[in-house]
């Protein structure tokens, strides 16, 4: 069941690319569409609408475009940027007490089922049906990666948006230091082979070991060991490629057997935690934000990280080793070519009292030209013509991107799911700190998962 | 009666309702009600985040659960009167060594004070990030000198090891919040009469008799205040502990405060985080009547 | 006491005082280092100051509207717990009535209330009511701390004030009202500047009913510096710039204020 969530592209993007030049010329060419952006937003000139989310360089790069929309439809649009969780927060508050503060949202994917089930979207079929706010150009059955698509933005067969972000994790390196003469002539000598982009997680644990020198500052790794989401999402990618998961489930939505206890969730834990020795010595109070800034700063050879952080890195005036980079897929264990979906998406809530207005600035915003500007200022768009273009194909990382959207494992959307990320944020982090076995941890995890999940997920691998 | 008179009458005899009733007035609103919303809350099952849970009756489920099947709780529990009897002992000692200090010894008093007042006026979230920046295990100032002294190994970070970050946090504490201490005590010192402990010594008596014999029985309701005091402020714990470690790593900084915030805005299980709160009220509730007594007892039958 | 004693004694007060203090100069000197200096393995002492943080973080970024919305919102909580709450001490002060010491301790209550148990349910019935968009919701939440305060302090103020003034005032043919607010407010105004100031600074620092009930237009500071902990890496330079404004008006407030804050902060059971 795992091999039907994969989603293959191949040669999606260059095809796409291809046809939607064409189309976009005969578009173009022919008679003008009876929709017109400016036509359809006339009822709504001048009112204003909010949204919330991430103070990230996607949202500032929408917010820098979103003036062009203003000018073009007269209807103003409010950003409100917040850093994670509180973005999290201050939506699930809006929308339980039922304000309408917010005209449409951007969400963490995982959080969609628990709205879902709470009532309080609007499937986005209501607004896409409607002839008079519908752009007949954009079909996002053609222009979207459709599993990305799926996975961040539908629930139990309904979509609900689209996607702002289509995230994933991946491999970071320091390229300039592999291809050191100097450095590989000593790790073959003590390793006994050549140094190499690591393929597996030997070779990435001997990488790590190879470039562990405390005294000069330096080290292999770094793990995201604080107690936060982003311990969670880093260790996925490991329970993954050791042929891992959470739960046996053909879908986001669907509840299944919990293997969070398998043998092989168990020895990925057991190798991640192997990784703290190979890390800085406050590794364990790092989140994302923390092991960037230590590879920004050259104190780590490698790292786990986002798609969308990596421009920060490649950035000169806050980065020392821009240029000097490395991208590429997780390394394999058992589970062969893996990667993970994490997006943010569009959502209009059920209490807006700006629904369509909302739809037609999401609608503009998944425009090639949005998309596009929004991708190359450090976002991560869904749309395969965006990835086709020769700009961003000559951005160092984003094959390693597209590698891994191409591999990746869908995670649980139901509404349990940010209670399955708490649960397992604690135990990952007792196992890390020492307190608990990884056997002891993940045990205690499978436990509380069932206890929250119920009948539909037995434990697989029950605990004595 | 006239009008005029009328009025006066009012603004005479109808002082003491009319001026009490707006503050009387708004703290029930403001908090009373929100009070007694928690105490409903925490009968229901209200959650956010699972459908259905709107807010049905539960009767004793969310205490009992606490009570029996909540190890986390207890655990968090336990850190808390650790949190809270290590501070408060620790800032006590000091703090009375200060007080005295600056009592026998120093002339300038106003002005050091002021100085010393600094840590404990600043916001408590400040306090987290000051200390923070310094603890940070790469580039921390702290660290730095830590490591170079030999007290600390490279591969550990104050912050990320869970044997000591508890002893951490209580020592930011401990730094924001002895100048309070001394403060208080400082001001009991001076304000007891001179003439019996002029003739204590004369009459021989050794200092640290003095000490035990006069000055601590002479201060103990000022002692016990400034226990209960910082008592309660240290059960409410939360904005510089939820900067500086969130109430990691694991949970060994999880103090109630942040258990409670947890279930409400991890979880958003408002029912069960409403019956935590209310355990936490509780508590302070009843250190608050304690409290109440000490200083009424200092006073010798209240005052007014 | 001795000579010996007496340099023992400054040293242990150089030592205390620096314990005291370098956490908030390192604090500054963050705020004015380039990143560079300040993320440095080896913490710099001697640097080129920059002041590039302050502008990039209150400008650019947009931090200065939470300067005045922190001023806003303390500035309204101080004014409306005085105005509350002081008539209200003076009734405590002077009157006698059945049940008044129970009241007192529900003043007291209030102020010891922790503010995790109580703001969800009050950020539930602000919703109802449709407050929780403005700087309304905050400033009345701190006004439930801060008028016990004020009814506590001033009380023992009111009650410093002899009795004799307010027979003398009454004998002048001033109603009860009029003395209070003639004759009695007068006297006792510098305990309401001590009062009003510890207001001030208590609602400025305060940051869990802020965080939860405020809006995105009505942050204040202290909520903003949590939220420049971003994964751009958190930019120090600006977090230490914004917390070190945060920090100048409690600086300066605490020089004015320091004779009488230990009657504020024990609740005017010790006079200081």
């Amino acid at each position: 069941m795992k091999n039907e969530n994969r989603m293959t592209f191949g040669r999606l993007p260059r095809v796409a690319a291809a046809a939607t030049v064409v189309l976009g010329l005969i578009a173009s060419a022919g008679p003008a569409g009876a929709w017109s952006l400016e036509e359809a937003s006339a009822p709504y000139k001048g009112t204003t609408i909010r949204t919330i989310g991430e103070a990230l360089p996607p949202l500032e790069a929408m917010d820098k475009l979103k003036h062009i929309f203003e000018e073009r439809t007269g209807i103003t649009v409010v950003i409100e940027m917040y850093e994670h969780s509180e973005a999290v927060n201050k939506v699930m508050l809006d929308l339980n007490s039922k304000r309408g503060r917010y005209d449409f949202i951007l969400q963490p994917h995982r959080e969609l089922g628990r709205f879902v089930a709470n009532g309080h979207l609007t499937p986005i079929e209501k607004f896409m049906d409607d002839p008079k706010l519908r752009d007949p150009g954009f079909k996002p059955e053609d222009v979207l990666y459709q599993g990305l698509w799926k996975e961040i933005s539908w629930y139990e067969g309904k979509p609900y948006g689209f996607p702002f972000t289509a995230l994933t994790m991946y491999l970071w390196y320091r390229d300039d230091l592999l291809q050191d003469p100097k450095e590989q002539a000593g790790f073959k000598a003590k390793f006994g082979y050549d140094m190499q982009v690591p393929a597996t997680w030997e070779q990435y644990r001997d990488l790590a070991e190879w470039f562990t020198r405390p005294d000069e500052g330096f080290y292999g790794t770094a793990i995201q060991g604080r107690r936060h989401e982003a311990l969670w999402y880093e260790w996925l990618n490991f329970l993954y490629s050791f042929d891992g998961d959470m739960m046996e489930a053909s879908s986001g939505s669907e509840c299944g057997p919990i293997i969070v206890n398998s043998p092989a969730a168990v020895a990925s834990l057991d190798y991640y935690k192997s990784l703290i020795e190979y890390s800085p010595s406050d590794t364990l109070n790092y989140f994302w934000d923390d092991v960037m800034v230590a590879m920004q700063q050259g104190k780590v050879f490698e790292l786990i990280m986002w798609n969308d952080a990596t421009y920060a890195v490649e950035d000169p005036s806050q980065s020392t080793v821009s240029g000097k980079m490395g991208f590429d897929i997780v390394p394999q264990g058992d589970g062969g070519k893996v990667g993970q979906v994490e997006g943010w998406t569009y959502l209009i809530p059920e209490y807006a009292t700006n629904q369509e207005a909302a739809f037609l600035f999401i609608q503009w915003m998944m425009e090639f030209d949005q998309q596009l500007e929004q991708h190359m200022n450090g976002g991560a768009s869904a749309r395969p013509d965006v990835y086709g273009h020769p700009t961003v194909q000559e951005i160092t990382y984003s094959k390693a991107s597209m590698d891994t959207n191409a591999v990746a494992i869908a995670k649980p959307t139901i509404p349990e799911s940010p209670e399955i990320t708490e649960i397992l944020v604690l135990e990952l982090s007792n196992a890390l700190a020492g307190k608990k076995s990884s056997q002891q941890a993940l045990d205690d995890a499978a436990v509380s998962m069932g206890k929250l999940l119920g009948d539909c997920a037995p434990l697989k691998f029950p605990v004595m | 009666m006239s009008v005029r008179k009328r009025v006066d009458r009012l603004l005479d005899k109808g002082v003491g309702p009319l001026f009490l009733a707006p503050s009387v007035l708004l703290l029930v609103v403001l908090l009373l009600g929100p009070f007694i919303y928690m105490v409903v809350l925490s009968f229901t099952d209200l959650s956010y985040a699972l459908p259905g849970r709107d807010g049905n009756f539960l009767g004793f489920d969310n205490y009992r659960r606490l009570m029996r099947d909540d190890p986390v709780f207890w655990e968090s529990f336990r850190t808390t009167l650790t949190f809270v009897f290590g501070v408060v002992s620790t800032e006590f000692v000091l703090g009375f060594a200060l007080a005295s200090l600056l009592f026998h010894q120093i002339q300038r008093r106003r002005f050091v004070l002021t100085l010393l007042l600094i840590p404990m006026m600043l916001a408590p979230v400040t306090v987290g990030l000051m200390w923070k920046l310094m603890l940070q295990g790469e580039f921390g100032m702290l660290t730095h000198y830590l490591r170079a002294a030999g007290l600390l190994d490279p591969q550990t970070a104050l912050l990320g090891d869970h044997r000591l970050v508890l002893w951490i946090v209580m020592l930011v504490d401990v730094w924001e919040w002895t100048p309070f201490v001394t403060l208080v005590i400082l001001a009991g010192l001076l304000s007891l009469p001179r003439e019996p402990f002029e003739a204590a010594i004369m009459d021989g008596a050794r200092p640290w008799q003095v000490f035990r014999d006069m000055t601590v029985p002479l201060l103990r309701p000022i002692l016990a205040l400034v226990a209960l005091l910082r008592g309660i402020d240290a059960f409410k714990e939360f904005d510089k502990v939820f900067i500086l470690t969130g109430g990691g790593p694991g949970n060994a900084t999880e103090l109630l405060s942040i258990y409670t915030w947890r279930i409400n805005f991890r979880n958003w299980d408002l029912g069960y985080g409403a019956t935590s709160a209310f355990m936490v009220y509780l508590v302070v509730l009843i250190l608050c009547a304690v409290f109440y007594k000490a200083i009424y007892w200092r006073a010798g039958g209240g005052q007014g | 006491m001795t000579r010996a004693w007496r340099m023992a004694a400054l040293a242990a007060l150089i030592v205390v005082l620096v314990i005291a203090l370098t956490p908030y100069v390192w604090l500054f000197m963050t705020s004015i280092k380039s990143r560079l200096d300040a993320l440095a393995d080896t913490p710099v002492w001697l640097f080129t100051p920059t002041f590039e943080h302050y502008p990039k973080v209150f400008l650019d970024k947009g931090y200065l509207p939470m300067v005045f919305n922190s001023l806003v919102v303390a500035g309204t909580v101080t004014v409306l717990s005085l105005a509350v709450g002081v008539p209200g001490a003076y009734v405590f002060a002077r009157h006698r009535f059945p049940g008044k010491e129970d009241l007192f301790f529900f003043f007291l209550t209030t102020r010891m209330a922790p503010p995790i148990s109580v703001v969800v349910p009050m950020f539930l019935l602000f919703s109802y009511v449709g407050l929780v968009d403005t700087r309304t919701s905050v400033i009345l939440a701190h006004s439930t701390f801060n008028l016990s305060l004020v009814v506590w302090m001033m009380r023992g103020f009111f009650e410093d004030i002899p009795r004799e003034i307010d027979e003398a005032a009454q004998m002048d043919g001033h109603t009860k009202a009029g003395m209070f607010f003639r004759v009695l407010l007068p006297i006792a105004a510098p305990g309401i500047a001590a009062t009003a100031v510890l207001c001030f600074i208590l609602s400025w620092n305060e940051f869990l009913y802020a965080l939860i009930l405020v809006a995105f237009e009505s942050r204040t500071l202290t909520v903003g510096i949590p939220g420049l902990v971003t994964p751009h890496g958190t930019l120090w330079g600006q977090v230490a710039a914004v917390a070190i404004v945060a920090t100048l008006p409690i600086i300066v407030f605490t020089f004015l204020v320091q004779k009488h804050l230990v009657r504020g902060l024990t609740f005017g059971a010790v006079k200081g």
